[in-house]
């Protein structure tokens, strides 16, 4: 075949054509979005809590009644007695850590569970909403019947939270969900009503932030920049952390003010906004399949007069 | 030996039951029966899987960076059919039978992977859906391109053995030809728009990761990286499989029609190279891959493989050497492969001190689905037109299966054993 200059300028009109067109509808389809995309805020009834790790002993009392209160089932991994967890995984909902440096820096104990971020990395993630944030408590849930168990909530969440049950044919996600059935009948989650030095207590989000801003108005210079983890950390998160030792140093990431699916999404979302570039691209790449398209076929039928043979497509 | 490449014939002269084809089926079954053990003890015990890195070779290789190999029939159909590279109608075949068997590997293990597909009917109802969700978008868009276009393009050829293999039923075979033709162009544009959709979402998964991902991947273009190097790995990948096939069943090579695509990858993967170098430079993240790090090291060995092919394939184009084809098209395929297989694993950090390695029986179910993958592909270009030849190769078998075989029965025994008793 040759290629005529005729040919290749009137290619060209029509591919920088496409082009124009693509552009057009993805602008618009860009600046529609541009609008429609708000900063998340908290609901007004958020519930959180506030971890104040300078008032936290270690005891651990939390952690045995978030078992009791959310798995009753022992981990029987070596002889049905619980051992104290490393970490939090599929049994444990709660844990306390111990920060403490050699080098003869303030040590600090550390509590990790779900933050029930205001904008949530998990449930940006989830494919069906099998992670759902409350629209009126803002806990984040898991639903069984809408995951796949593909843990991409655990690649996702900043925290590395939900955890997955590695053994068993029915593998469920575990994190902590603010022991939102003991809410509902009106009592406190499990580890804000044993702990005994009141390190980490219950509200509204609003609540929690007034007290911990209070704190730190109280007793200037006892607390890490006199700051609050989690009043603009990824967005926000509900679960508030006070500390004397740098946040990082209790395994807290370095986030911006962003949320992680404002901040990494946001060019994703607006790119398949109504699907109208997917469509623009659609009608283009048609325009020109079809047009090749006769084209081939002529040239197959060229080719089977010539040689006899049958033509293949 | 060169030949023109004119049309696609099977590759008649060899049994299709043999013994390596034995072994890859048995390799297989191994595997199968592995993946049986999986589903019933879980995850835990039979791969090498934790909480912090929750997703495995199964996914970071079989789905993310295999089906980028698995993209010549995106690439090189785009090359093909949108911007009218004729010459590229003859490797067109070919393409789309290893991207089909690609995705279905990769699909097949997508499926071992997760801990709960029973759930998986949701993706039927759209109102279910977290349609920001990257990973919707690639479970969506990558069931439905296996299944629907990249199928349909494999019907000429199964269409043409019927008509070759069954004469009573060419009637009919007409019928169906004229619908195909019918929607045929159609079909081609949802082929090109689905992988262009879910491989850029595949480099969308692991935005969401965040700075988890090292700063020399993790870049708001990642999505737009990952469908680009798809576009040079396809064309790599396909070149290879047709030098293998040509080599492994003594068949001619048409150094003009590899020439093209050479040139093609070459300016493909400059431009993805540039890219990316602009990008890193842009964001100040390049002073990372002068630190003596192992996320530097991968970096410059992602670099060192894609130039060197690079060099090879304008080498190769040069000299008309498919010496040099086949060495710069493994580079590239391996150079690319290395990319997208980084930020998932390797550069990605959850966890100071963290690492995952797959475990033998992960590794062994992985491999025993590819080798079903190869199985298939060994069984459907004999069966089948697939790799291109010329027209007096075509005149050959007519000639062989004339003299051996004259019912449908005999002629599918001459093509399992090559002999008709």
């Amino acid at each position: 075949m040759q290629i005529t200059r005729r040919k290749l300028l009137g290619n060209a009109a029509k591919g920088a054509a496409a082009a124009v067109a693509v552009g057009g509808v993805s602008t618009a389809a860009l600046t529609g979005v541009v609008h429609a995309e708000e900063e998340k805020v908290a609901p007004v009834k958020a519930v959180g809590m506030l971890y104040d790790a300078t008032r936290c002993v270690g005891c651990q009392s939390c952690v045995a009644a978030c078992v009791q209160a959310n798995n009753p089932t022992a981990d029987a991994r070596l002889d049905a007695q619980r051992q104290a967890p490393r970490d939090l995984s599929d049994h444990n909902r709660n844990i306390i850590k111990l920060y403490s440096p050699t080098d003869g820096e303030q040590p600090s104990f550390m509590k990790q569970q779900c933050m029930h971020c205001i904008d949530p990395a998990c449930t940006a993630a989830c494919m069906f909403k099998g992670l759902k944030k409350d629209e009126t408590t803002g806990i984040v849930t898991w639903t069984g019947s809408l995951c796949v168990g593909c843990r991409y909530c655990e690649i996702a969440c900043p925290y590395h939270i939900p955890k997955f049950q590695w053994n068993g044919f029915n593998p469920k996600i575990v994190k902590c969900e603010l022991c939102k059935e003991r809410l509902a009948v009106g009592k406190e989650p499990a580890c804000t009503t044993v702990c005994p030095t009141h390190a980490v207590i219950f509200g509204t989000r609003t609540e929690l932030l007034a007290e911990a801003k209070r704190r730190i108005a109280q007793n200037p210079g006892k607390y890490y920049q006199d700051h609050v983890f989690g009043e603009e950390e990824g967005g926000g998160t509900q679960v508030l952390y006070l500390s004397a030792v740098p946040f990082d140093k209790l395994g807290l990431p370095k986030l911006g003010n962003e949320s992680v699916p404002g901040k990494y999404l946001k060019w994703q979302k607006r790119l398949y906004s109504y699907l109208l570039l997917p469509g623009a691209l659609y009608l283009t790449l048609a325009t020109f399949t079809r047009k090749s398209w006769r084209h081939h076929e002529e040239h197959l039928k060229h080719d089977e007069k010539e040689t006899g043979l049958r033509q293949q497509l | 030996m060169s030949q023109a490449w004119q049309r696609n014939v099977p590759v008649y002269d060899v049994p299709i039951v043999t013994k390596p084809l034995l072994a890859m089926l048995a390799f297989g079954a191994i595997g199968l029966v592995l993946t049986l053990y999986r589903e019933v003890v879980g995850l835990g015990t039979t791969s090498g899987m934790t909480d912090v890195y929750a997703w495995g070779i199964w996914k970071t290789i079989s789905t993310m960076v295999l089906t980028g190999l698995g993209s010549g029939g995106f690439a090189i159909g785009i090359a093909a059919w949108v911007f009218n590279r004729q010459k590229l109608h003859a490797v067109l075949r070919t393409s789309v039978i290893t991207s089909f068997l690609v995705y279905a590997c990769g699909l097949t293990m997508l499926g071992i992977d997760v801990g709960r597909p029973w759930n998986f009917y949701w993706i039927m109802m759209p109102w279910k859906w977290n349609a920001h969700s990257p990973l919707l978008e690639v479970a969506f868009c990558m069931p439905l391109y296996t299944c629907v276009p990249l199928l349909f393009e494999l019907v000429p050829a199964f269409l043409e053995w019927v008509h070759e293999t069954f004469p009573n039923y060419r009637a009919q075979i007409a019928i169906a030809d004229k619908i195909v033709r019918r929607v045929f162009p159609y079909l081609l544009a949802l082929a090109f728009l689905l992988p262009a959709m879910h491989q850029s979402s595949l480099g969308a998964l692991m935005l969401l990761a965040g700075n988890q991902v090292n700063p020399l991947w993790q870049t708001p273009f990642l999505p737009l990286l990952y469908v680009w190097a798809a576009a040079y790995m396809g064309f790599a990948f396909v070149m290879a499989v047709l030098l293998v096939a040509h080599l492994v069943w003594k068949r001619a090579i048409d150094m003009d029609v590899l020439s093209e695509m050479s040139r093609i990858t070459v300016w493909i993967t400059a431009a993805w190279m540039a890219f990316r170098f602009v990008d890193l430079g842009l964001r100040g993240s390049l002073v990372l891959a002068f630190a003596f790090t192992l996320p530097a090291a991968l970096f410059w060995m992602e670099t060192a493989l894609l130039l060197a092919s690079i060099l090879l394939l304008v080498r190769a184009v040069k000299e008309q050497s498919p010496k040099l084809v086949f060495v710069g098209s493994l580079i590239a395929s391996l150079g690319g492969m290395l990319y997208r297989f980084d930020p998932t694993t390797l550069a990605f950090q959850p966890r100071p001190g963290s690492f995952y390695f797959p475990s033998a029986m992960e590794l062994t179910i992985n491999l025993g689905i590819l080798s079903l993958g190869v199985a298939a592909f060994c069984v459907m270009v004999k069966l089948m037109a697939f790799l291109p030849a010329s027209n007096e190769k075509f005149r050959a078998m007519e000639a062989a299966q004339t003299k051996a075989a004259d019912t449908p029965l005999a002629k599918i025994k001459f093509a399992l054993f090559a002999s008709a008793d």
